[in-house]
């Protein structure tokens, strides 16, 4: 498949408007008949849910850490959590997977590549067989889509583990390939709607940290999935002016839409605000991951008087605005006059 | 009989016994095999990095030569240094033992009566060597199956341990001497867990195994700490309370200074550890941290440096102290010979200028250890250059951080060396 054929042949054909009866195949048809009545995605919203007391942190000794590769916390029935094991990989990104009568949306990867140093396709695979039992359905009639939040490689790194998974598309590692898969035209400002079955995913441009990223917004759960750009933790901030207009996306839209939770992809920071040093695999009081509204006007407000490049803290998360990447507050603790 | 080609190889316990060979041909006492079991249960991973220089005798050249066919050393699988390929079996023409033998145990009588006492005076730094790499963590650290205590001997009476990476970042390196009338631990790394890092009993197990080779059932052993605030170097303090035969180096600074008897010449004087024919001078070297102190090894000529010069990322604490020491050293080192600085991590890569970030569990490219002592001038050059200023400086074998954060980064680049990205693992 050529470069451009494969800009047509996207996630695209699954959003609105090509999405719904026009798509509906034969075989589609055929199975619908033996099919269990579909999940109703669409009334009672927000879907109730809850996010675990405490996340799986690390451990003191790395080799000596004993819990699973990935933590698979379900947030309700059909929305489950994934998150790398700080062991495994320092960055420790969160992946939700969310559940459609007939796709599942897997965002982000964790940041080890090979199958047989950590197995997320496994999970992923495991996870979609027990909501297929929990429901009454055929896992190969779930499309899969993996698609991640920003180009970066611990979003990405094991996008390959997928790549022989049948019924499954993924997004390619480039910026033309992102937009492509979400069959956007006009990046960032346009709004895709992703149709999982009954589930709807709102998709949009959030660059800042990096040019391609996008914001997810569930209307199931209604969690917004802000990728690196808005987490709690270091947010490290490129390009100050186009992370601005995001941040304005993300309040414009808040003011519009119903939001449970604001969602980061990592967590860098403990419950007292101390900060996590990058690199560190272990985050024995770390904060949760999920954040308020409240919290991102917050940080939007403060962003406001924010002129000179440097580290801001808005009392939840750190706006490095334009200092370099692994920058931290640190101090040397052996300092001395 | 093979294994023995004079070249310096891995040896691990199970290979040992599989082969049924004494571990090291620097001892030519009869192996006890009951340390093997002590090792055993301890259950402690030990690698011996033993070096036998063309050590070998004409009579076995001529075993592999009456079996006719010529040895092909690339064909052999066992990994091959240069001067393995050139003599495979070790060169016949160089005598028997290697230059500084006459420095080693290799001579005394297999079934003795009374403890050997080893004669520790000699030309120049004793013998020895260490491997060239360290094990280096892994990708996925939870996947980590290296020792927790890696052992390098790098002669009788001298070892070197490692921390795994995997267990703590800072993998910190421990020094353990011996002397005639006890030994000397440098620094206990930076976990406190004895599961986690088992280090007394790897130290235990070492100090027993070095005992019975030398017939005696008692060796005193003193814990000092290059620094006694670093955590990365005193979490295994712990694991030696209320041991046997122990002297620990007292913490705070003026206590430790009544220790060392330094308390009215701090930090101009020196101490002394006597460990019986082998004494370790004690130097005082704030800089890094108040309480800093290298210790210089006159058998080795070692000079134990810590965190004040290693190579990596160095903090400095107090930059004009952190000068002083540097010439204190340099001063030190115009009248003592140095052969090696050996320092506390390495944090550097094997190419110039290049270091691993903190908290990183996987350093495949690591620089070796030891740093020549032509490198304190060139540390106190480039520290004289930092002084007084907030600002990180990156040099071949190490980088300074002067008040700024350990994260610091630059885009100043060393003139004259070149700038070489190592690749990138998974």
């Amino acid at each position: 498949m050529d470069r451009r054929a494969f800009l047509s042949y996207n996630a695209a054909v699954a959003a609105i408007p090509l999405t719904g009866v026009a798509l509906a195949s034969l075989t589609e048809a055929a199975s619908a008949a033996v099919r269990p009545a579909p999940v109703d995605f669409t009334s009672n919203l927000p879907a109730p849910g809850s996010f675990p007391k405490r996340w799986i942190c690390g451990s003191s000794s790395c080799m000596d850490n004993t819990d699973p590769p990935v933590q698979v916390h379900w947030y309700n029935p059909h929305t489950a959590i994934l998150r790398q094991n700080k062991a495994y990989s320092y960055e420790a990104p969160f992946a939700p997977l969310y559940f459609g009568n007939d796709r599942v949306l897997l965002l982000d990867e964790g940041f080890v590549q090979l199958r047989n140093d950590w197995d997320l396709r496994g999970t992923v695979d495991q996870c979609i067989a027990e909501w297929c039992a929990r429901n009454g359905r055929d896992p190969a009639s779930l499309e899969l889509l993996v698609a991640f939040s920003h180009l970066h490689a611990d979003h990405y790194a094991a996008t390959n583990q997928f790549a022989d998974r049948p019924n499954t598309r993924y997004m390619g590692l480039t910026h033309e390939e992102m937009v492509g898969f979400w069959g956007m035209t006009n990046f960032p400002e346009e709004r895709v709607r992703l149709d999982l079955g009954g589930r709807e995913i709102l998709i949009w441009g959030s660059p800042g940290h990096v040019v391609s990223e996008f914001a997810y917004y569930d209307s199931y759960t209604q969690i917004l999935y802000t990728g690196d750009m808005f987490y709690r933790g270091r947010c490290y901030i490129s390009f100050w002016q186009p992370w601005f207009d995001s941040m304005k996306r993300l309040i414009a839209f808040c003011d519009t839409h119903p939001v449970s939770h604001v969602m980061g992809c990592h967590v860098e920071i403990s419950k007292d605000g101390q900060d996590y040093a990058y690199g560190m695999t272990y985050q024995p009081d770390e904060a949760p991951v999920e954040m308020t509204v409240q919290q991102l006007r917050d940080a939007f407000a403060m962003a406001q008087t924010i002129t000179e490049p440097g580290i801001y803290f808005t009392g939840t998360v750190f706006l490095c605005n334009q200092t370099r990447g692994t920058t931290t507050i640190d101090k040397n603790p052996y300092r001395y006059t | 009989m093979h294994g023995y080609y004079g070249i310096p190889y891995i040896m691990s316990e199970d290979y040992d016994s599989r082969h049924g060979m004494s571990g090291t041909r620097l001892s030519t006492m009869p192996r006890p095999t009951s340390n093997i079991t002590i090792a055993q249960k301890c259950n402690i991973d030990i690698f011996l990095v033993v070096r036998t220089e063309f050590c070998r005798s004409k009579s076995i050249l001529g075993n592999s030569v009456a079996q006719g066919s010529v040895y092909n050393p690339a064909l052999s699988g066992n990994s091959q240094s240069a001067t393995g390929r050139a003599y495979p079996n070790g060169n016949p023409e160089l005598g028997y033992n290697p230059p500084g033998v006459r420095n080693t145990d290799s001579a005394v009588p297999l079934h003795r009566s009374k403890p050997v006492v080893h004669d520790y005076a000699c030309d120049g730094p004793a013998p020895g060597a260490l491997g060239f790499r360290w094990t280096y963590g892994s990708n996925v650290a939870a996947r980590n199956r290296d020792p927790r205590v890696q052992v390098v001997q790098y002669n009788e009476d001298t070892f070197v341990l490692r921390q795994n990476v995997c267990v703590h970042w800072e993998a910190p390196f421990t020094y353990l001497l011996f002397g005639n009338n006890g030994a000397l631990l440098i620094d206990t790394g930076a976990t406190a867990t004895p599961a986690h890092y088992p280090l007394r009993e790897t130290v235990d197990a070492i100090i027993t195994r070095w005992g019975q080779a030398r017939g005696r059932s008692k060796v005193p052993l003193t814990v000092a700490l290059t620094s006694g605030e670093d955590i990365a170097q005193n979490q295994g303090l712990a694991q030696f309370a209320g041991r046997a035969d122990t002297t620990i180096v007292p913490k705070p600074l003026p206590v430790m200074q009544r220790f060392y008897g330094l308390q009215s010449s701090w930090p101009s004087g020196t101490g002394r550890i006597d460990l019986g024919d082998r004494v370790i001078e004690v130097i005082p070297t704030p800089g890094t941290h108040k309480d800093g102190v290298t210790f210089y090894d006159p058998y080795c000529q070692f000079l134990f440096t810590g965190d004040l010069l290693f190579p990596g990322k160095i903090n400095i604490g107090n930059d004009s102290d952190f000068i002083a020491s540097l010439e204190r050293l340099k001063a030190f080192a115009g009248k003592q010979g140095i052969k090696w600085l050996l320092g506390g991590h390495v944090e550097m890569m094997f190419v110039p200028g290049k270091y691993y970030p903190r908290f990183a569990t996987y350093k495949p490219y690591e620089r070796v250890l030891e740093m020549v002592p032509a490198l304190i001038d060139e540390a106190l050059q480039y520290a004289r250059e930092v002084q007084g200023k907030d600002m990180m400086l990156i040099r071949p074998d190490f980088a300074f951080f002067n008040g700024v954060s350990p994260d610091q980064r630059t885009q100043v680049w060393p003139e004259g060396v070149p700038n070489i990205n190592p690749p990138r693992p998974f």
